[in-house]
Formats: structure tokens, sequence, C-alpha cells
């Protein structure tokens, strides 16, 4: 069960756990009814027919609504439940830096600690050292290789410089890293794009939340820099709109960060026909990726790392390629839908 | 009997008025009457309980997907109470097929993430007993019962004649009501009617005096339906300068009988999609406790159905200009009308009225 948008979450994993469950024997399905928002996702409401409900959950638990929740309360029982946590809510307090925060407070915390110990008997974390005790490391995230484009089917390069992600808490990373390294470079560059929600407009509601902070942007430096800011794109054009660009760079929150959490993008940025550097530690990066990981991890001298990417194409391809290896060898959805079922199961 | 409703209650909208007159009058009959959930310290005036057990039925009053408790407390609710023991109140008609009706609904995914299928399977996983406060509920499974109720204790002043209320009305003058109109609502779906009746009493601006609308979003379309796309909140600025239009945020419940007496006359308006279903709200009820002159903005067969026929002056039908003209030239004509209506629904619809036929839905 799922927030269910077309454009951001967990939606892209779901449909590959879908995928990779069936030649497993194992049918995994989405909540809901059937929905041409979605293909190739299987939707059911049968909640019966299934032996664990899943959860993932994001910042909000507002969806799992009090009109939502009935039906699985009645029909599944609560050891056959579990949440996957995927912003690192079920923790303390974290506040990095200041800015980027799990929780507003404590009492909030607890609040949301409380739903999820009432909701589900099993917490799992999209991470390899979930901090808090009794959390189950669960990646969940991995890599599809039949998603995977190649430069025949990919579309044209439009752009030197990709980024597709929502702009939710990653200003301050964006305005202190990414942007000054690409004003120093940019008359070497063509054209950029950031494509997602929030990167020239606050959502409403953001204020009376007191979450403004997460939407920061400046749209005067994004003319200057002649950057292109394009909407979202749904799952199934995400790919595809990566590989309009040479480069493609990965952010994570600073939260997420610190946390370690995997997210899709870790791993999808490597299905598009393009360069991925991502705003990881090298070590994490190696973690993920294997040793040639290391090489796309983009942490210091940001500007000229990208220059290099662009200039040297075919030494990036190769290290790609070695990365694209090592994923389907250690991050693939079948090993991901087998580690899943072990922690469902209690094996893990 | 002990009842223990479930909603999330807001001093400026919704079920708060009702709730709270089931707890008075459940008082007055002997019965307990409580909310579900933690005591809220800015409605005093309903009793919180958390003791689930200790009460005969649970009934959700569902505005929206909100009205329901989050967790824990939905599992503990849901634990505590047997189905069978478990009713809702289906104020906005969600539990029919999606409907649309104008710019109105009953589902739209993207105002509150939730499919028209889950509003019936929801409902369905709760409770076997939904009422609707509509006389004509479209579905076979639900129960017709009007909810809101009329009190008449709350009237601002009594009459003893149609000429005294009368001259009470036209001889205080702007001292004791600086408005012509006044309407407490909130622009959610009521713009194309609140928009109609502006434009038909433009002409009587001068002798009608100033107008006065208090709600959410009378000032300006809010920012989250602009970027929903969303219609049936909109307002037209222009239109609001021309008639000088005063408009300002939600009042408290307890403050509304007050205010709205504060205008000579009051439109009664639902929603295209409660017009369309019957569906009855607070103010279809309460109008009638100010000291004020009700417009019934209404379809004719639901005055005649709520208010009887002795309501139907008060109904200006297409000539609404026309209508409150008239009302100024001879308005113990209307007055009578007010006062007559008044009875009616002392009779028919008081709360203790409701009560009893709360008590006979649960019993059945």
């Amino acid at each position: 069960m799922i927030d269910r948008r077309t454009n951001r979450g967990s939606i892209q994993a779901v449909a590959s756990y879908v995928r990779a469950g069936d030649p497993l024997g194992h049918t995994i399905a989405l909540y809901g009814r059937p929905d041409p928002n979605y293909p190739g996702v299987r939707c059911s409401t049968d909640l019966g027919a299934f032996d664990y409900v899943v959860f993932l959950c994001e910042f909000g638990l507002q969806w799992m609504s009090g009109l939502r929740m009935p039906r699985v309360l009645l029909d599944v029982p609560r050891d056959r439940r579990a949440i996957l946590d995927a912003d690192g809510m079920y923790n303390a307090v974290i506040a990095v830096d200041r800015y980027d925060r799990n929780h507003a407070n404590e009492r909030e915390r607890l609040r949301w600690m409380a739903q999820c110990d009432c909701l589900a008997a099993k917490l799992l974390q999209p991470t390899f050292e979930p901090p808090q005790p009794g959390v189950i490391s669960m990646p969940f995230y991995g890599y599809d290789p039949s998603l995977q484009m190649d430069g025949k089917s990919s579309p044209p390069k439009r752009f030197d410089i990709m980024h597709i992600g929502h702009n939710w808490w990653r200003w301050r990373e964006m305005s202190t890293c990414l942007l000054p390294a690409i004003e120093r470079i940019r008359a070497h560059l063509d054209g950029i794009c950031f494509v997602g929600l929030w990167w020239d407009m606050v959502p409403a509601g953001a204020r009376e939340q007191n979450l403004e902070i997460a939407f920061g942007f400046d749209s005067d430096w994004f003319r200057r820099l002649a950057v292109e800011v394009r909407q979202a794109v749904p799952y199934t054009e995400v790919i595809s709109a990566m590989s309009e660009g040479r480069v493609n760079i990965m952010t994570q929150r600073p939260l997420f960060r610190r946390l370690k959490l995997l997210t899709s993008k870790y791993f999808e940025t490597f299905c598009a026909d393009t360069i991925p550097l991502v705003m990881l530690d090298p070590d994490h990066a190696e973690l993920v990726y294997g040793p040639a990981g290391r090489q796309l991890a983009l942490n210091e001298s940001i500007a000229e790392k990208l220059l290099d990417a662009l200039t040297r194409p075919e030494k990036y391809r190769k290290i790609v390629q070695e990365v694209r290896r090592h994923l389907v060898e250690h991050h693939s959805y079948y090993k991901r839908v087998q580690q899943l079922v072990a922690a469902l199961e209690g094996r893990s | 009997m002990k009842l223990l409703f479930v909603s999330k209650l807001d001093r400026f909208a919704r079920a708060v008025s009702a709730i709270t007159k089931y707890v008075q009058t459940g008082k007055a009959l002997g019965h307990e009457v409580a909310l579900f959930g933690e005591q809220s310290s800015e409605i005093t005036s309903v009793p919180y309980s958390l003791d689930v057990d200790k009460f005969d039925f649970a009934i959700f009053v569902i505005y929206g997907p909100w009205d329901f408790p989050d967790l824990p407390y939905l599992a503990r609710l849901l634990d505590g109470m047997p189905k069978e023991r478990r009713i809702i109140i289906d104020c906005t008609g969600r539990y029919n097929d999606t409907i649309r009706i104008e710019h109105d609904f009953n589902h739209l995914e993207k105002v509150d993430g939730h499919q028209g299928w889950e509003w019936i399977e929801g409902f369905q996983a709760v409770s076997d007993k939904i009422l609707q406060p509509t006389l004509k509920p479209l579905r076979p499974d639900v129960h017709p019962f009007l909810f809101h109720g009329y009190d008449s204790s709350a009237l601002v002043r009594s009459y003893n004649s149609p000429e005294e209320a009368a001259g009470a009305w036209s001889g205080d003058g702007a001292a004791s009501k600086p408005y012509g109109m006044v309407y407490v609502g909130h622009n959610w779906q009521r713009w194309s009617q609140m928009s109609h009746f502006l434009e038909a009493v433009e002409p009587l601006k001068d002798r009608l005096g100033p107008i006065c609308l208090r709600g959410w979003d009378w000032d300006k379309r809010p920012d989250w339906a602009i970027e929903h796309g969303l219609q049936g909140v909109d307002v037209d600025l222009a239109l609001l300068q021309r008639l000088s239009v005063e408009t300002g945020w939600g009042i408290p419940f307890d403050q509304v009988v007050e205010l709205v007496s504060k205008g000579r006359f009051s439109p009664v308006l639902h929603r295209p999609l409660f017009n369309h279903l019957g569906l009855v709200t607070t103010r279809t009820f309460e109008t009638f406790c100010s000291d004020t002159i009700p417009i019934l903005m209404l379809p004719e067969h639901l005055v005649d159905a709520i208010y009887s026929t002795d309501a139907r002056p008060l109904a200006p039908r297409e000539d609404i200009a026309g209508k409150l003209n008239d009302m100024m030239h001879q308005p113990e004509v209307y007055w009578d009308a007010v006062l007559k209506t008044r009875a009616y629904l002392a009779q028919h619809h008081s709360y203790h009225q409701r009560f009893k036929e709360l008590l006979a839905i649960l019993n059945r």
C-alpha cells in the first residue's frame, strides 16, 4: 500500500516488485483498483488473498486515513503487516545542520511512532544499518535491467546536465555546492535541465505547515544560469527523460545522506542512457555501487568532475557498465523480492 | 443510552453545532453523549472520552476522511465497539456512486486522496448501518435521518405576532441591524449560487444596506484550488467591490446565530450536490434561530418537505430582487411565514425529535 502518485515516491519500485515477483512464484500487487495511469502494475483490493501487507511510508501518514484503514485492520492481522519507513521517520528526532529533519519535534515523532507501532509488527528501513533497535535493514529499492535504455532507443541528448528529482530539502546542497560549481563552468556547458516539482514554486499549504524552508528556490539564479525547469514526469517516463542528459546528477536530502537511506533514484539513474554522477560520500557510493561507483561520487571538485565526464564520456561509460554489472549481481529486484520475503517471514 | 460520537470537531465548521446540541439534548433526556478522543480545550461544551467500552453505540459523523480517527485511536475504537453497534452518518453523500453536479462532487481523489469505491468499501467495513441527512437517500441500504435540527431555545428574539416582528425588524433600522444581508458559511461549492444572489440584489444595493459574508475563501480564490484546478471556490472581486461586500474569516459556531441576526436578510444556500441529494445542513435550521428573514435559495420540493408550505413565501424562485423588494415593503407577510416556519420546525425538527429518531434507528 502506498500513497499512490505517478510522479513521486516508490511507485517505480512497486512496478519492479510486481514484475520480479511473478517468476519467483510470489504474487505482488498494489492496493487499489486497476488504473491506466499505472501500466503493468497489478492492483488488488482483495486483502484476504495476500499473505502480507507492506505499507510504503514516507513523510506523511495522512494517506493511511481512517477511511482506508479499517478494512486493513479488520482483514489482516498485525503480525502480517509491515511498514517500509522510506524517509527514516522511525528514529529519534534528527535535524541535520538545523535544516533538514525527520520530525519537527518530539511530540510529532511520538505520534508517528505510535501510529506505526499500532499498525504493524515489523518495521523495515532501506538502509544497511538502521540506527533504531528492532528495525530491520531492507534495502528495498533495486536495479531493474529490463528498464535499461540503450543508445539506440534513447531520445536525442538535449542537455549536458540533468537533475531529476523534486525540490524537497535539496536547496541547501544545490545553493552551496552544485549551483556554484555549475556557475564556474557555465560557459563550457550546453543545456541544463531540472525536472521535478517545486523548483519554481512553493506548494500550497507549505507555509502553514512551517515547511517553506524545505522548498527553497531562486528563479533568478536559475535564469542567470539558463537552467530549464520542467515539470515532474510520471514514473514510466523517468528513465527516458534522464536519457536526454549526457550527465545526470543524483542528489539526496541531507537527512537521507545522514541515514544512508536508499531510494529509487539510486538505481533507476543507472537504467538511463546517461552518465550518472551521485552526490554521495565515496565510501557509501562504493558500498552500493561497488568499487567502480567510487569514481562516480560527486563529492569534491564538482566542477572539474562534471567537465571530465562531459569531455571523456567513454571513460565514464566503462565505469557505468562496471557499476551496472555490480547492480545486476547485488541489487536486482529478484534479490530484493527474496530479501523482502525473508524479512516478512522473520528469516532476515 | 450512552452514545459516543466520532468526528473531528472544528469550532468553525461541520458538525460541531449539531453534536453540541446532541450532548445537551441527550443530557435533558437522561442519556449520556460524548465525543471519541482526548478532551479538547477549545470545545469545552462537548465531553470527550476514550473509554469505548462504556458506550452502547459509536456514531461516526463523517464529512471527510479526517473525521475518522487516526491510528492508534482508530484501532482502539474498532476493537472496542463491535460492528453492529457502530453507525455512520454520512453528511455529504459520500456513500453513493460518484456524482458530479456543476463543479460539485461527492468524490474527488485529488482533493482527499480517495476514489469513489473506497468510500463505499470503507463505510461498509466500519458499519452495516449508514444514515444520510436527506429524506430520500439514493441507495436502498441507506436510512434517511436528517441529523441536524432546530433549537428553539437558541432563538435570538421571539415575537408574538408577525406585526410585532415586522415592526421590530423595520423600526430598529441600522442601529441594531448594521447589515442588509449576512451569510455565514464557507465558500466551498457555493459561489455559483452566491454570485447569482449578489448579482440579483445589486439594483437594490442602496436600499438593502451592507452585505457581510463570513467564512473561508470569500476574499480570494485559495492557492490550493488554483494548484489543483478546482472550481467551485471562485470569487468575483469586482462584483464584491461593486456591492461593497464585507468579507471575513469564519466565526465560531456559537456566535453564528447572533451574527446572522445583525442582517435583515440571510440566504440559505446548499451546495449543488446537496440540492441534488436533498441533504440538509446545520444552517438549514439554524438560520431560523436568528432574528432575520431567511431567503430560501433551495429547490421548492425541499422547502415544502423540510419547512412545510408555510415557508413558500420565503423562497424567491427566479425573482430574488422582486422578492426582497416586496419583503421590505410588507415585512409582516414574510414574518408571518418565518414565525409559522419556526413553529413547524420546533414541532417536527427539534433536537428532541432528532434524538428520538436516532434512538429508534439504533434500536431497530
